[in-house]
This record gives structure tokens, C-alpha cells and sequence, in this order.
């Protein structure tokens, strides 16, 4: 499905987005792959049961055998029998700020996964292509750390009490005003955690009697925030405008389940850039909905913020909309700003609200000084208001980092989700092998990614997820592109049946030749 | 490994017989089971497809109707622990075409089985049996029903 919009005057640029479908080969053979793996799971856990071999996960003792069990035993099948054959691409212990380049500590296992020993050898130089480093914030010289390292000798590394106790340091209120000069709203409020300021924050602003429409994708902290408030969750398809329309219309017209009353409010929940996918929330299109249905809406930009936008204000920017449309501005700065935290930005009415009433406000720990001081710095120096350039630098060696990325990357055959501004690169993978011998081939060449496989995915699309960064050069991304391209070989991974001529924008068609022929 | 990180799909599992491909998987696997059968020499052809019908049927009958619960822990504390995987299909909705599927694909492979053991009463009552056991447990009026007890927890 290749979706490129110019729907009127709503989009100022192409929204080119593309989620090919799984070849119908690759897909029966995927499920041969996990029906080979049920099957020996079976196998195995039969051999465990009976003895023949060693259990090396935790069972009852002998005398609760005949008690409802208390490890249940089938809901640990997965995590047992295929988690476990591939579990040395995740939880890899680093030690080294996670910039470009990270060093790891190397592990072998002699069990099979099931217990790990460090060689104590740790590989360096490792191409990072895995954190949310987006704008290279995460350093540990510069600015940004000596600012930081100065605050932490001044105010000390914790605060010891809630924002409403005695936590409230004129750190927090500075990055606070920062924070709603530089996403354009009139007021905003930080908290310690990115997840948290999700799951705490939405029971505040929505209850029973409430609707929520949800997208597909939403990430769990705002899943989880939605259930906790108690009202109505109504999810509709990913990105698809149709199906939020239907739902809107058909719950303004029908009203709550049995007594037809009115919803008290209604919010919409989009995520700016959707992690796994790499898809961009079609935001004008959200906008003129929410405004025609007198709605409200709730927009995630974890992975946005900085990203998108000529100068990294994120999504509102990157499609010209004025940032008062949006009721609730939700960002976390983990990603690309290289700390630690989440804010929510709006109107001083709801701001003002939030910091009464939001649970994070009246129970959570604030925000540490030197983390604080981190995002003022990182923030001036993306408004380019510390005197230099670097901000908008590297705003634009991350967009050309992208497009460069996804464009050789699709040109290889490689099948490539998402936006094609999206700096989150997902390179579908499908079979369930592919994905530990991705991981670690990727190792063995020295460069980490990650990889993501069911039940995080649907089953047949699993992927590895590639996070581009301002910090990569150019000749770092063309050895990464050169791996990918021989590991691409090796496992056969080039499914794409569209081949992009290298000089043009669009997939063969009878047309293409007529352009370079003589 | 966290079930649902990407999406708010509650129970995967809902979802696998949606899936692309899943349906013409299912059909290429009988049919190789088909095929491994016939090819033993032993077997003679009726004897070959009322085994056919008979294993496809148990295969059935243990993941679908047998087998509770989830292979990984779902984040809906357990709603689905005790359903089997036919009930858990899209959420205990009813005649959705997935449920049609397998539905009518055992009916099918036993009117294939009946016409090529050439209705030996013998045949009949074994592949008749197997039929029913794969084919009562789908219905919607025995939706999380247990009979006397057997698969409760």
C-alpha cells in the first residue's frame, strides 16, 4: 500500500507512506517457521516433564505438584521455548554513553541462552543504531554536560519530595516556560517520566462517562493511562481517517451504550511518530475532524519532538499547523533530547489544572536538577538561542540523514516501513530465525540494532528497527548500509517486488524507460 | 519480551487466524500431510484419507478445542487463561469468516474422505465420529461450556 498524498490545502508537502504487504510465500513460510518451533516447544517441554532433560526454569517443589499451579506453565511457552533460543539480541549490557558509537560488554553463553557469562572483553565502536538518539544529544562532553555537571555540584543529583511538597525547584519552573516557548503553547509541566506522564496524566483529564478513540498502535503507556481512567476506549484502524470519522460521527450520534446520553467529552489519541511502524500521524486531517466534531485531542510526540520540523519542533511544525489546534501536547524528553522525563504542554487553564490534580504532580518524585539542566541546555541549543548553530545542524543532518537512509535502503530491496521523513527505519524480517540471526550477525560486524519480533508485532511482521541519529556521519550510515547489504544477502532478506531506479521517486512502471532512453 | 508493546491488541492470539496467509497455510499443511500419507506404501488409498481426516481432526481438536490460555502473558490479567483458542477467537465474537473456515474445512475433508473410501461403513463410522468431536465443541451454544468438568482449569 503506497500512499502519497496531496489532498488539497491540507498538506503543504507530499506524505509519502508506504507499508508494502507481506509476499503470500514469505507469510506461509513464516508460519512454518513457528509451527516448527511449537512443535519442538511440545517436544521439549515433554522431555522436561518426563525428565530426559534438565529444567533450567523454575518449577514448584515436589510437593506442590498437585496445587493449581503457580508458574503457569503455558503462559511461559513462548518465553521458554523461543525467546529463549534468541534472547542474546536484547538486554545487551553497554557500558559507554549510547551516542553514535557504544561500547558493549561481550557475553557468550554456554546453555543455550539460558545463563550468560562475560568474557570480559568489551567490544568497542559499536555503530548504534538503536537508541533514540535522534538529535545526538547524548554525550558526555559539551555544553549540555558541562552545564549539567555544574547544577548537579550546585543543587546535588536528587530532590527528594513531589512537585506539590517540597520538590518544586526554580530549575523546573525555568525548563517549564523553556519548554512552552519552544513548542509555542501558553504554559507547560515536566515530569520524571516519560511513561508516567501518560498513565498518570490522562485519568486526570478524562473519566467515566468519557470517550477515548484510540489509534491501533498507540504505545502501552498511553493503553495503559486510557484504562486507568475508566472511561469508554473505542480504537480505531492505524492512521486511517475513514474509521475515526465513522467513530466520531457514530458516537456523537448514538451516545453512551445504554442510556444515550451525550459523552461528556471526547479525546483523540495520536502519537506523533509511531515507533514501530515509523508512520507520521496524518495531523492536518486530524485537526480538521477534531474541529468539525468539537473534539479534543491528545498528541504523543515521544519520538517527533526534535525529530521533525525545519527546526525541530516536531510534528506540528513539520505539517505548518498552529500548535493552539492541539489540546494537549504531550512529549517525552528521552529521545531526543538525550534525558530523561515527559511534559505536557496546552492552555494555562489545563496546565494549571494538571498541576493540582495530575497524580504524577501530588505523588511522583520531580525531575533531578542535573537532568533538568540538561534539557534547558539542549533545548536553548536546538532554538539556537546559546549563540551557536549546532541546533539547527543537527535538525538538518538528521532529515538528510534519514532521507539518505531509507532511500539506499529501499534501493538495496529492502522492505521499509513508514513515512519517508520518519528518522524510525523498521526493515521487515518476518521469519521468526531471521530475527535472532539479524541481531546477532548485525554483532558480529559491529553494529546494534534492534529487533523486535511476535507477540510484540503481529505474527507475521517482525522487524528490525533501525533509529537514525544527527550524530552519524555520513560515512558511518554507508558502513552500516554496507553490512545491512551483505547481512541482507546472506539471509535473504531483499523482499521487496518494487525496485526503485535510483534516480527517480516512483516504482517501475511502463512509463520509466521513456524518460532515459535516447 | 512484553505481549502488546506496539499495539493495544490485548490478546495476540485473537488475531493469528486473521492473519495473511494463515488460511493457505492450513491448506498446503493438510494437503502434505496428504501426500506423506499416500506415500507410504502401506496404506491403501481409503485407508489413506480416512487417516488424513483422523489426524487432521486430532491436530484440530487439541490446539483449537484442547489447549487453554496463551503462549505468553497477556496484559488483560488473565481473561482469556481458561478460554481455548477457539473461544478466544476475535474476542468470542461468533460466525466471523475465520470461525467459517475452519468451520466448513473439516466438513470438506470428510466429503472428500466419504467419496474415496467409498462410504465403507467401516470408514464412515470412524471418519463420522471424528467429525463430530471436531465439529460440536464449534458450536456457538457451547461457548466456554465444560462437560462434566473435563478442561475446567
Amino acid at each position: 500500500i503506497n500512499h502519497i498524498v496531496h489532498n488539497g490545502g491540507l498538506y503543504k508537502r507530499p506524505f509519502n507512506e508506504a507499508f508494502e504487504e507481506t509476499p503470500m510465500l514469505v507469510a506461509v513460510l513464516t508460519y512454518v517457521g513457528y509451527g516448527v518451533l511449537t512443535l519442538f516447544g511440545y517436544l521439549r517441554d515433554f522431555m522436561r516433564q518426563w525428565k530426559i532433560e534438565k529444567c533450567q526454569n523454575a518449577t514448584e517443589r515436589e510437593e506442590q505438584k498437585d496445587f493449581v499451579p503457580l508458574y503457569q506453565d503455558f503462559e511461559n511457552f513462548y518465553n521458554r521455548n523461543l525467546y529463549m533460543r534468541i534472547r542474546d539480541s536484547w538486554n545487551r549490557p553497554i557500558c559507554s554513553v549510547p551516542g553514535a558509537k557504544v561500547d558493549m560488554m561481550e557475553r557468550v553463553s554456554h546453555d543455550y541462552n539460558w545463563t550468560f557469562t562475560y568474557t570480559g572483553r568489551v567490544i568497542k565502536g559499536i555503530i548504534n543504531m538503536g537508541s533514540y538518539n535522534y538529535l545526538g544529544f547524548a554525550q558526555k562532553t559539551g555544553a549540555c554536560q558541562e552545564a549539567a555537571a555544574k547544577v548537579l555540584s550546585q543543587y546535588g543529583a536528587g530532590v527528594c519530595s513531589t512537585r506539590q511538597e517540597m520538590g518544586n525547584l526554580d530549575k523546573h519552573e525555568e525548563l517549564e516556560k523553556l519548554v512552552a516557548r519552544f513548542l509555542g503553547v501558553e504554559s507547560a509541566m515536566a515530569y520524571g517520566m516519560g511513561f508516567a506522564t501518560n498513565s498518570m496524566n490522562i485519568p486526570a483529564l478524562v473519566g467515566k462517562g468519557c470517550l477515548i478513540l484510540s489509534d491501533e498502535l498507540n504505545h502501552a503507556s498511553l493503553v495503559l493511562g486510557a484504562r486507568l481512567s475508566g472511561a469508554t476506549i473505542r480504537i480505531f484502524k492505524h492512521n486511517n481517517m475513514q474509521s475515526l470519522e465513522k467513530l466520531l460521527k457514530d458516537a456523537i450520534v448514538h451516545g453512551q451504550p445504554r442510556t444515550r446520553r451525550p459523552w461528556k467529552k471526547i479525546l483523540i489519541l495520536v502519537e506523533g511518530i509511531y515507533s514501530m511502524e515509523g508512520s507520521i500521524v496524518r495531523l492536518p486531517e486530524v485537526i480538521a475532524l477534531k474541529k468539525k466534531y468539537k473534539s479534543y485531542l491528545y498528541l504523543d510526540e515521544a519520538h517527533s519532538i526534535g525529530a521533525l520540523g525545519p527546526s525541530g519542533r516536531g510534528v506540528v511544525e513539520y505539517f505548518g499547523l498552529n500548535p493552539e489546534d492541539v489540546d494537549v501536547m504531550m512529549g517525552t524528553f528521552t529521545k531526543s533530547f538525550g534525558a530523561a522525563g515527559g511534559y505536557i504542554g496546552g492552555k494555562k487553564e489545563l496546565i494549571d489544572y494538571l498541576r493540582t490534580y495530575s497524580h504524577s504532580a501530588a505523588y511522583a518524585t520531580s525531575m533531578s536538577p542535573p537532568v533538568v539542566e540538561q534539557i534547558i541546555t539542549s533545548v536553548k541549543c536546538i532554538m539556537g538561542e546559546d549563540g551557536t548553530t549546532i541546533g539547527r545542524a543537527r535538525v538538518q543532518q538528521l532529515a538528510e540523514n534519514t532521507r539518505y537512509f531509507r532511500r539506499r535502503l529501499k534501493e538495496m530491496g529492502f522492505i521499509i516501513y513508514g513515512n519517508e521523513d520518519s528518522p524510525v527505519v523498521p526493515l521487515m524480517l518476518y521469519m521468526p530465525a531471521k530475527i535472532g540471526a539479524f541481531g546477532r550477525e548485525m554483532l558480529k560486524r559491529n553494529i546494534g540494532v534492534v529487533v523486535v519480533g511476535f507477540p510484540a508485532t503481529p505474527i507475521i511482521e517482525s522487524r528490525a528497527r533501525f533509529c537514525l541519529s544527527a550524530a552519524h556521519t555520513k560515512e558511518m550510515l554507508d558502513t552500516a548500509l554496507k553490512e545491512i547489504n551483505e547481512v541482507g544477502d546472506l539471509l535473504q532478506l531483499k523482499y521487496s517486488r518494487r525496485r526503485l531506479v535510483p534516480l527517480l521517486d516512483r516504482p517501475f512502471d511502463e512509463t520509466t524507460y521513456e524518460e532515459t532512453e535516447d | 519480551m512484553n505481549v502488546g508493546v506496539a499495539h493495544s491488541e490485548v490478546n495476540p492470539n485473537t488475531r493469528v487466524m486473521n492473519s495473511r496467509g494463515m488460511w493457505l497455510t492450513y491448506a498446503l499443511g493438510v494437503g502434505m500431510l496428504h501426500i506423506v500419507l499416500l506415500s507410504i506404501p502401506f496404506f491403501s488409498v481409503p485407508v489413506a484419507w480416512t487417516l488424513t481426516n483422523i489426524i487432521h481432526n486430532l491436530g484440530m481438536y487439541v490446539f483449537l478445542h484442547a489447549v487453554k490460555g496463551t503462549p505468553f502473558e497477556t496484559p488483560d490479567q488473565g481473561k482469556a487463561r481458561l478460554l481455548t483458542h477457539w473461544e478466544q477467537l476475535d474476542y468470542g465474537v461468533q460466525f466471523t469468516s475465520s470461525r467459517k473456515f475452519f468451520t466448513i474445512s473439516p466438513i470438506i475433508l470428510y466429503f472428500l474422505t466419504s467419496f474415496y473410501t467409498k462410504y465403507d461403513p467401516t470408514h464412515f463410522i470412524l471418519n463420522t465420529a471424528s467429525l463430530l468431536t471436531v465439529l460440536i465443541p464449534k458450536l456457538p451454544q457451547l461457548h466456554g461450556v465444560r462437560i462434566f468438568g473435563i478442561n475446567k482449569y
